[in-house]
């Protein structure tokens, strides 16, 4: 069993694993899964060490997708099919990462009312269709737009949460990112801000 | 077996800081996945996938700056 920490293209070859385990590489036509120890337990500890180890990939890596917490192969031949399923999609999204990083917004407030006098109907799909798109973040989409590489979002049910945003932005922009979040007002929702990150949200699902 | 990982996700979630719950969103809920083999095998991970949203919520209360609901 071995684990896997990220895809990437020119990985450091000489990283440490979240267990102080040597890294290596397992190379298919242009992908290298960086790979380590089988996943620990479930912990705060491991969770956070594998975070910091995909960190320390994606800095020195030229791109990088990050793998999720567990994510495992039976051997390596498990391992480079399952990438050679995926050839061109990974590819893909390597290369939308590459010399990037993420920004993650957490978008607070309350859904906005759809006060049209079309049935309900259209009411509804009116309300999902603005919570998909967010207008209330446009202000800060022209604000950011010489910085954003691409965006992804998230709706949330949960009360008081309308969304999590993500955005790939140039590795080094991330102190610009948040003097624009920091400066520029918006009208009924409020954004706390993390990162940078690894392209967390950029990965596609293989599964 | 399920019962000390249903408790230990039940401790990291209860504990967790806003940097950590942050770092649970990423690890746990983004990123390159493999077929099926993965996150299934990781015990309590079920539990802390359906409280991580509102967590984020809760941490946000506590932040000071905040705007009447």
């Amino acid at each position: 069993m071995i684990g896997l920490y990220a895809i990437a293209r020119g990985a450091p070859k000489e990283a440490l694993g979240a267990r102080g385990e040597r890294v290596r590489i397992v190379a298919r036509r242009g992908l290298e899964a960086v790979c380590g120890d089988p996943p620990p337990p479930l912990s705060a500890d491991a969770l956070r060490a594998h975070e910091a180890t995909v960190r320390r990939i994606a800095e020195a890596a030229e791109a990088c997708l990050p793998a999720r917490f567990g994510s495992c192969a039976a051997d390596e031949d498990a391992l480079t099919s399952a990438l050679a399923a995926r050839e061109a999609e990974l590819g893909e999204a390597l290369a939308l990462v590459r010399g990037r990083e993420q920004m993650t917004l957490r978008v607070h407030g309350a859904p906005a009312e759809v006060t049209s006098a079309a049935g309900p109907g259209t009411r509804y799909l009116e309300a999902r269709r603005r919570s998909r798109a967010l207008p209330e973040l446009d202000p800060l989409r022209r604000a950011l737009s010489a910085l954003i590489r691409a965006e992804r979002v998230e709706q949330h049910t949960e009360p008081g949460l309308l969304a999590s945003v993500y955005h790939l932005i140039d590795r080094g922009a991330s102190q610009a990112y948040r003097e624009v979040i920091g400066s520029t007002p918006l009208d009924g929702v409020r954004v706390t801000v993390s990162g940078p990150w690894p392209a967390w949200s950029f990965a596609p699902e293989l599964a | 077996m399920n019962k000390p990982a249903r408790f230990e996700a039940e401790e990291i979630i209860d504990r967790a800081d806003a940097s950590l719950l942050e770092i649970i969103d990423h690890v746990l809920n983004k990123g390159v996945m493999l077929q099926g083999e993965v996150i299934l095998g990781v015990a309590g991970v079920d539990l802390i996938y359906l409280r991580l949203n509102a967590m984020l919520c809760a941490a946000d209360r506590l932040l000071p700056r905040r705007e009447g609901k």
